[in-house]
């Protein structure tokens, strides 16, 4: 029992950044969802609960949230699949704000670009622009929920591919450690 | 997610339920694994009923998602909710995220996925009331037990639990020396070393329920870093799962029965405890015959039991003839900050903590409230957590800074945490909620809670303190979230207090409930007061020191 009380932080900004929307009282099998994401990956399936459309969109939302720099982003962690395993499993609570957001995301990228029929089809720049005014909507806290954790999340679920978001904040995906851990402890001198 | 519990493992005795068997231990974590090794060694017949299942160290996963978004160690909020309320005028609500009673549902209970500090109380802490007076509107109250009767069994759970440390100055008397050395340290503990230095402090090794080195036929930490919210896949974390009840079992005396779900405890015409009513895993109802019943269900459960067996014998609840049962709930408080540093720290990798500040345990007048607590430098952010939450407030929430600064921080940040004192107010509580039920149809647990002022006030003290602390150590950034109410209970302390009137208290010194002469109660719900933020410990020693006193009552026939 003693000093989980640490979670009481992460509560505090998981549940003011999610905006709500991870309600995870109903969360059936993550573990059937993560083999069942990998069966489709190794399959090539085509996606479950999104469609085409919509995954192109959410990827493109994702990849503003956490984009492709010099270094991989999460296109290249494949979050836009871990999303469509969430949604139709643990993650079915976020199907609603992802889907009603949906629709005011075209309307806002064709306020931006009246030739457009996508957000997807954008420049990245005036992506940012409409994401702006969107930041505090269910639909994008929803989405930025599932691309973080998505991102870096244990790649069984389908995301965090070749291990690109650990690799990124330099997470040692590896079981077991040796001293010294890190600089500091690695440079002190005995008292 | 673990895999299938294995409901029927290989080991321990098997009983009838017929059969009467000489206790039954309600409850196989930090409490009730002790007891249940201690009652059986002695030579008694005993029969552990947990909830949970019964998992095997290595069906223990690193999966973040599961661990934190899937409950996969807890009680799941859909088939057992939990309520909030802040005071008795207020209607209770399920909180939508997280549950508003968090504690592991397992073989081992909280004990498996805690952090593992092993802070000793001070002497101070049993005598406190007597030494700076009453506090108006509190239950603020000696101990009827001292730290000279409890240190030989702090000293029991040091050697047979298996905690690892060194001495500090201001330490409290200790009988025999750690029985392992401190596990290697961190940068974290490195740098809160340096600013205490600077500002005077004294930093030292924290005392911690990990093996640094095999002890008592276990093997050390690899340093894989789960320890806070995970199963130790190796048996290292001093859990009762991995150190007590191997032990239990082996003296073929002690049957561990997993997902067996207690509901009732029934009495005779006498007022004796008779038998335990339960759901085993098919939801089957069951009654285990026992001659006496140990209660170690944790704070909330335990409370919530004895009020479910109430009878009209007992109104109001089973032991309740006090109306304490429940009441003077204490969760500790707990405040952090973060610091960004120059160089890797690499916190993620090895235990939680590996340094502690103990100079600001007293109340000090100075501060102008009641309490006191330590210091920890810590990190306790696993990757999705850290992306979701482990920024400073003002950084980007997305984008290409977001990343960069993920990227840049991750591995360059650390916590000093404050840990303190809850003052035990009647008004706090775990209840019966009288609208919400769990699958089984029992009422929901109900936490009714507001903090104290005094506890609000140390806390703040406490994070200024760890702010300096960051800054003594050369952070070249500091942030911290704002001190806040708690409304989710952790630490669950207080509901069955120990004292030595039954009017007021629910067991004696002796953890014998006043109103039922074979009936006992040991658990974080014993507590009278709340120390300063890390309980297990005393759980233990008090479950050791219990476990020595119901022997001798047993053997000499006054059970």
């Amino acid at each position: 029992m003693t000093d989980l009380s640490s979670r009481r932080d992460f509560v505090a900004s998981s549940s003011t950044l999610v905006g709500g929307a991870w309600l995870a009282f109903h969360l059936p099998a993550v573990q059937a969802a993560a083999a069942h994401a990998r069966r489709a990956l190794a399959r090539r399936a085509p996606f479950e609960i999104l469609t085409p459309e919509e995954a192109k969109e959410l990827e493109a939302v994702a990849a503003q949230i956490i984009p492709t720099d010099d270094t991989p982003g999460a296109r290249e962690a494949g979050v836009v699949y871990f999303m469509d395993q969430a949604l139709g499993t643990f993650g079915g609570q976020f199907l609603q704000p992802i889907r009603g957001g949906l629709p005011d995301l075209l309307k806002a990228a064709r306020a931006k670009n009246p030739a457009v029929r996508s957000f997807a089809e954008l420049s990245f720049e005036q992506q940012t622009d409409v994401l702006r005014g969107m930041e505090h909507t269910p639909f994008f806290g929803a989405v930025r929920f599932l691309t973080v954790a998505g991102m870096f999340g244990d790649p069984s679920y389908g995301g965090n591919q070749d291990q690109v978001g650990w690799k990124l904040i330099g997470f040692d995906g590896g079981h077991a450690h040796q001293p010294p851990f890190g600089y500091y402890d690695a440079n002190a001198r005995p008292e | 997610m673990p895999a299938q519990s294995s409901a029927a493992p290989a080991g321990g005795a098997r009983f009838q339920t017929r059969t009467e068997v000489d206790f039954v231990v309600i409850g196989s974590g930090a409490a009730g694994g002790v007891l249940a090794k201690e009652l059986s060694t002695a030579g008694f017949s005993v029969v552990v009923l947990e909830q949970g299942p019964y998992l095997r160290p290595s069906q223990f996963r690193h999966d973040e998602l599961g661990g934190f978004f899937n409950f996969d160690l807890l009680p799941k909020p859909s088939d057992f909710p939990t309520t909030f309320r802040k005071t008795e005028k207020d209607e209770a609500t399920v909180q939508a995220f997280p549950p508003s009673v968090l504690y592991a549902k397992l073989v081992g209970g909280s004990s498996v996925h805690f952090t593992a500090n092993y802070w000793r109380f001070r002497p101070i802490d049993f005598v406190e009331r007597s030494r700076i007076g009453p506090i108006e509107g509190t239950g603020f109250a000696d101990w009827p037990i001292t730290y000279p009767e409890l240190e030989p069994y702090y000293t029991k759970v040091d050697w047979e639990v298996g905690v690892s440390g060194a001495p500090g100055p201001g330490d409290p008397f200790r009988s025999r020396p750690y029985p392992l050395p401190p596990l290697p340290v961190k940068s974290s503990g490195v740098l809160l070393e340096q600013g205490a230095r600077k500002l005077g402090l004294h930093a030292v090794p924290a005392p911690m329920a990990i093996l640094s080195r095999p002890h008592n036929n276990r093997a050390s930490c690899i340093h894989c870093g789960f320890c806070m919210f995970f199963g130790c896949e190796v048996g290292a974390k001093s859990s009762s799962l991995a150190s007590m009840i191997p032990l239990a079992e082996a003296t073929g005396r002690c049957e561990i029965r997993p997902e067996s779900t207690v509901f009732r405890i029934e009495t005779n015409a006498a007022g004796r405890v008779t038998q335990v009513l339960y759901w085993d895993q098919d939801g089957k109802e069951q009654a285990q015959r026992a001659k006496a019943v140990v209660v170690s269900a944790n704070g909330a459960e335990t409370a919530r039991l004895l009020l479910l067996s109430e009878s009209s014998r007992f109104p109001g609840g089973l032991a309740n003839s006090s109306g304490t049962v429940g009441k003077y709930l204490m969760l500790n408080g707990y405040c952090t900050a973060y610091g960004y540093f120059e160089h890797p720290l690499n916190e993620y990798k090895s235990v939680q903590v590996t340094r502690v500040i103990m100079d600001h345990y007293d109340t000090d007048p100075g501060r102008g409230c009641y309490g006191g607590g330590g210091i920890d430098a810590r990190f306790d952010m696993y990757p999705v957590l850290f992306g979701l939450g482990g920024l400073p407030g003002d950084a980007p929430q997305w984008g290409p800074e977001y990343k960069r600064m993920l990227a840049e921080y991750y591995t360059h940040t650390m916590a000093v945490a404050g840990h303190s004192t809850s003052l035990p107010l009647l008004s706090n509580s775990i209840s019966l909620d009288p609208k919400v039920k769990d699958k089984y149809g029992r009422p929901a647990l109900r936490l009714t809670y507001q903090d104290h002022p005094d506890d609000l006030k140390i806390l703040r003290f406490f994070q200024g303190r760890c702010k300096e602390l960051l800054d003594a150590a050369g952070a070249k950034r500091v942030w911290a979230n704002p001190v806040q109410e708690q409304n989710v209970a952790v630490h669950l302390l207080g509901t069955c207090r120990m004292g030595d009137h039954p009017a007021e208290s629910v067991v004696d010194k002796y953890h014998r409930a006043h109103d039922v002469r074979n009936l006992f109660i040991c658990d974080g719900s014993s507590f009278v007061t709340s120390g300063r933020g890390q309980p297990t410990m005393t759980i233990q020693a008090l479950a050791f020191r219990a476990a020595d006193h119901i022997v001798q009552f047993a053997r000499r026939g006054e059970i």
